[in-house]
């Protein structure tokens, strides 16, 4: 058998070529790696921003629509122990009134921001001289302003006629629905403190409703879709709840003619879940009748936030009344 | 000698010299009664100190006020005015801190151009919240309400338009970062 046998001289060269190539590795720059084409990388870590981005969008939404509900029941609560008798049903224009000193008519103390009056451009100063035609010269214009609209409906049209820096202005101002009973609590046995203003359906909205998108159309946006009226749909509520599809333009909802994102997202509010409305709609140059139902059995249920301090409802058990968000 | 050595002595031999009148005056009890009473601050360094700290909040009030929008060259609106009437200490702060998130609230535009729903449901759910306690103040102060219950439903207006701010700031975020 040849047998082989390593040559000093050989092991030599080799340590001294070995030596060579890595001080040449050390001494010249790293060959570059071929740049990776951002198509390849950016996306994924792009998605998982834009994940990310969105998840922190739906906690702050969340969050705000959480301080908005709590803030609503806790000046319930309020309500109910200041004036446990309020006189339910009747529309409101979102004003304070008082006595004006030295003129006739009821003078606006405050606007309620986003109210009906600061929409229609009533301001803080302004006297009331009219409202539906009536003009105010009882002895006590602010009541005969309160007994006025005791005769409106909620989304009827209120004019009124105000006086400005001397001048008389004419507004049109869209009455909402004023404080009215809460149903439940008809239902319980013990009703020692009366009736309370009920909270609004908007803290009622819950599930796919929430994700939905609309935008008020405007002249070319109505052009492109067909109507000079409506509010388009940016994005439908996923899982095809109330049937609506992007592109849609809202024409209106039981009749009731949606006039912004706003006012849309406010007549929604006024159903109850698992009630049922047919929406008019524009779905590709076609209108279209669509049945629809609020979707209910979406959202958790806020026993603890139910019950008020101090209320006797506090010691009964609960009731079938429900937040559902 | 080495002169060193000769200074080191002559300063110990002084000491020992020294008359006892030289001696501290007073005991270590009485040195803390002494020290005590000197960083004791007087009547009128407290006041001072009071005032120092009242001006500091004072100016912290002044800077989120400026913050929110407060200083406005429109003229005090009438409800401050009205409002102090009913109790000067209590509501004056509460009209003023009212007025600063109106006034930022207005700046707004009344609606993002893409409505999320879920937002703008608690927007319209505060708003129409707002209205119908604005509705109710005025019933109460035509039923010469007491100042307490006129007081308590103004707290929970003020309260209600903070949430509101608080919501539409998160509104003009959420949409912004879309």
């Amino acid at each position: 058998m040849k047998k082989f046998y390593l040559n000093p001289s050989w092991l030599i060269v080799g340590i001294a070529a070995g030596a060579t190539a890595a001080a040449a590795c050390l001494a010249a720059p790293a060959p570059a790696p071929p740049p990776v084409p951002p198509a390849t990388v950016r996306p994924d870590r792009d998605a998982d921003l834009d994940a990310q981005l969105e998840a922190a969008r739906k906690r702050l939404e969340q969050a705000a629509h959480d301080v908005a509900r709590l803030s609503s029941q806790l000046s319930g609560t309020v309500i109910d122990r200041v004036m446990p008798f309020v006189e339910a049903g009747h529309a409101i224009i979102g004003v304070q009134l008082e006595p004006a000193v030295g003129a006739a008519g009821a003078r606006v103390r405050e606007v309620s921001p986003g109210g009906p009056a600061a929409e229609a451009g009533i301001h803080v100063g302004d006297l009331i001289v009219a409202v539906n035609g009536t003009e105010l010269k009882d002895e006590e214009p602010a009541r005969q302003v309160v007994r006025i609209m005791r005769d409106v409906k909620p989304d009827a049209k209120v004019s009124v006629r105000v006086s400005r820096d001397g001048k008389t202005r004419d507004f049109t101002v869209t009455a909402r629905p004023g404080p009215s009973v809460l149903a439940s609590v008809r239902d319980l046995p013990d009703l020692g403190f009366g009736t309370f203003p009920e909270f609004q359906g908007a803290f009622l909205f819950h599930g796919p409703l929430m994700d939905m998108e609309l935008a008020t159309l405007t002249p070319r946006l109505g052009s492109y879709f067909g109507s000079e009226q409506g509010v388009l749909v940016v994005r439908a509520p996923p899982d095809g709840a109330v049937k609506l599809e992007d592109g849609d333009v809202i024409l209106a909802i039981d009749g009731r003619q949606p006039t912004s994102g706003s006012h849309a997202t406010r007549i929604l509010s006024s159903y109850q879940p698992g009630e049922k409305f047919t929406l008019r709609i524009i779905r590709q140059h076609k209108t279209l009748e669509v049945d629809a139902t609020l979707p209910e059995n979406m959202g958790r249920i806020h026993k603890d936030t139910m019950w008020r301090d101090g209320s006797p409802h506090e010691r009964s058990e609960p009731t079938r009344r429900v937040l559902i968000l | 000698m080495h002169p060193d050595l000769d200074q080191q002595r002559s300063l110990a031999r002084r000491l020992r010299e020294m008359p006892d009148e030289a001696a501290q005056p007073y005991d270590w009890s009485e040195f803390q009664r002494r020290s005590g009473t000197r960083t004791r601050p007087g009547p009128g360094l407290a006041g001072a100190r009071a005032l120092a700290a009242a001006t500091v909040l004072a100016l912290g009030v002044v800077a989120v006020w400026t913050r929110l929008g407060g200083w406005s060259p429109t003229p005090p609106r009438p409800a401050s005015v009205a409002a102090a009437r009913l109790a000067p200490e209590a509501t004056q702060p509460l009209a003023a801190h009212t007025a600063a998130m109106e006034h930022w609230l207005a700046s707004l535009p009344s609606e993002p151009a893409v409505v999320h729903v879920g937002t703008r449901a608690a927007v319209t759910g505060l708003e129409d919240r707002i209205a119908q306690v604005d509705d109710l103040l005025s019933a109460a102060r035509l039923d010469q309400a007491q100042p307490a219950r006129l007081l308590a439903l103004q707290q929970a207006r003020t309260r209600l338009v903070g949430a509101l701010v608080q919501v539409r700031y998160a509104e003009t975020l959420a949409d912004e970062s879309r």
